[in-house]
């Protein structure tokens, strides 16, 4: 199951990380946790994972607003693949990501885990 | 202004006149008396009064009937709905009292409106802030349990007997049901509010139609459902993707639903000159007769429904009836079962219902031009 592919989740709904993480770990990645957005950005830049999942709604900065950092690192950052996970069907938040090239929001209650974690490996080429 | 308010200036400043020419007759016979000149003299001073008198008259009954001309006019500009403009008669006597009065009442009409438009809107407010609370705070516990539940019955968390995964699977069923039920809310505020949006895109609606009967497939070979499907070839045509999901999603899962083990649903999409057709229909239980016209109302469910399936949340066709409307397309239904309620309803509540009805046909239309494109700031998101 091990594979070498590092995932970044970052959602502040404790309940919500620990589920993926544990999903996630037990389908062989490398895992990067963060309860807030500006957590999220230091470990992204630090970690560059292959692909981030990031909530909308959190404390200190929101999905967007952390999308928009990580679009500003010129190499790794740019083209790196991004998941938002929300609860809100909100064209204004889909417009507003697709102007940094993120195009997959993933309603939470309308995913099972295993097709969450499906749709990472398909995104990676696994 | 209206010929009777016309007449009624024309006759007040008559009235005017005729006071004041009765008014100048007095004076003259009293200058006439007085004087007692000569017939030239006399003729002169009568022609100088007189004349006094005309103008005088002409002059005050003119200055009247255009402050009661403007009066009339503003009220019937109100009457209109016009309020945005004040009064600008600033005379002491009734008629400037009587404007002022006006005045005032156009002042309070324009404080009520805008105090009723800005309760509208606050009420708006408070519905979109509802549905944006409730999309975050209810779907995130419903989500958390999903997840949580799916750990469980997996085996992903240790190992657990066939009697504990028969109890969480009822436990996930359930919560996928509120999950549902805060969709379809979400939905109907959406609706109501207005903010939902309809964005078409080239859609292959066989494929629609095909995947919506694939999720109710087990169901289909459960209960020994004849299905039969009759599709014309279609090219892709410009529908809400989503939207098109929902709709097939409500009308399938209804017509399984209500259909009795070996009964027959089916599914056609033909191409006419203008529009695509859709007909789904079913040999269920039907509907009443006196249900007919409710059918489409928020939270109805129907006598025979309600019997068949105890939960439901009545949401579904008012939502596929909005999407519809709303996208440019028709929708209507016929179901020729017999009355419940009415007249013969105790009759034919005891005929089975196998015998008292026909089934219920769906029928929609939609423009082959497509659907028509909605800005909204949220998207409809209740599937069955």
């Amino acid at each position: 199951m091990e594979n070498n592919k590092k995932i970044l989740i970052v959602e502040d709904e404790l309940a919500m990380l620990n589920a993926l993480e544990k999903k996630f770990l037990s389908e062989g990645f490398t895992v990067f946790i963060a309860h807030d957005g500006e957590a999220g950005v230091k470990i992204a830049l630090n970690e560059k994972p292959d692909i981030l999942m990031l909530d909308i709604i959190m404390p200190k900065l929101n999905g967007l607003q952390v999308v928009k950092k990580i679009r500003e690192d010129t190499k790794w950052g740019k083209d790196v693949h991004i998941i938002m996970l929300t609860n809100l069907s909100d064209p204004e938040h889909v417009s507003e990501a697709a102007k940094y090239s993120v195009f997959d929001f993933l309603v939470k209650t309308d995913w099972r885990l295993e097709e969450i974690v499906s749709m990472v490996k398909e995104k990676l080429g696994i | 202004m209206n010929k009777r308010n016309k007449f009624l200036v024309f006759r007040l400043s008559d009235k005017i006149l005729v006071i004041i020419f009765l008014f100048s007759t007095v004076l003259f016979f009293l200058a006439k008396y007085i004087f007692s000149g000569s017939l030239l003299n006399t003729l002169i001073l009568g022609t100088m009064i007189y004349s006094i008198c005309f103008v005088f008259t002409y002059v005050v009954s003119k200055k009247f009937s255009e402050r009661i001309t403007a009066l009339t006019m503003k009220v019937e500009e109100m009457a209109a709905g016009n309020l945005s403009k004040k009064l600008t008669d600033t005379g002491r006597d009734e008629i400037g009292q009587l404007s002022n009065a006006l005045d005032g009442l156009i002042l309070r009409l324009q404080t009520g409106v805008a105090q009723d438009v800005s309760t509208h809107l606050e009420l708006r407010q408070a519905k979109t802030d509802f549905v944006t609370l409730a999309s975050h705070q209810l779907r995130t516990p419903l989500s958390i349990i999903k997840w949580y539940v799916d750990f469980l019955v997996s085996g992903d968390a240790g190992r657990v007997n066939a009697e504990q995964k028969k109890y969480l699977e009822e436990v996930y069923a359930s919560n996928e049901r509120l999950i549902e039920l805060v969709n379809a809310l979400l939905d109907v505020s959406r609706i109501d509010v207005g903010t939902f949006s309809i964005e078409p895109e080239p859609t292959d609606v066989i494929e629609k139609a095909e995947t919506a009967l694939k999720k109710f497939a087990s169901i289909i070979k459960e209960k020994k459902i004849k299905l039969i499907k009759k599709y014309d070839e279609f090219p892709k045509i410009n529908l809400d993707p989503r939207l098109t999901k929902i709709v097939f999603e409500n009308l399938i899962s209804n017509a399984v639903k209500y259909t009795k083990v070996g009964g027959v649903v089916s599914v056609v999409i033909k191409k006419t000159s203008k529009d695509i057709y859709i007909k789904i229909s079913d040999t269920g239980c039907g509907i009443p007769r006196e249900e007919h016209p409710k059918i489409f109302k928020k939270l109805f469910r129907g006598y025979s429904a309600k019997k068949i399936e105890a939960v439901g949340t009545g949401l579904g066709l008012y939502i596929v009836q909005a999407v519809i409307v709303k996208s440019g397309g028709k929708i209507w239904f016929e179901s020729p079962s017999l009355d419940l309620f009415l007249k013969d309803g105790l009759k034919n509540a005891k005929i089975p219902v196998s015998k008292r009805n026909k089934g219920t046909t769906f029928h929609i239309t939609i423009p082959l031009k497509g659907m028509k494109s909605k800005h909204g700031t949220k998207k409809l998101s209740s599937v069955k």
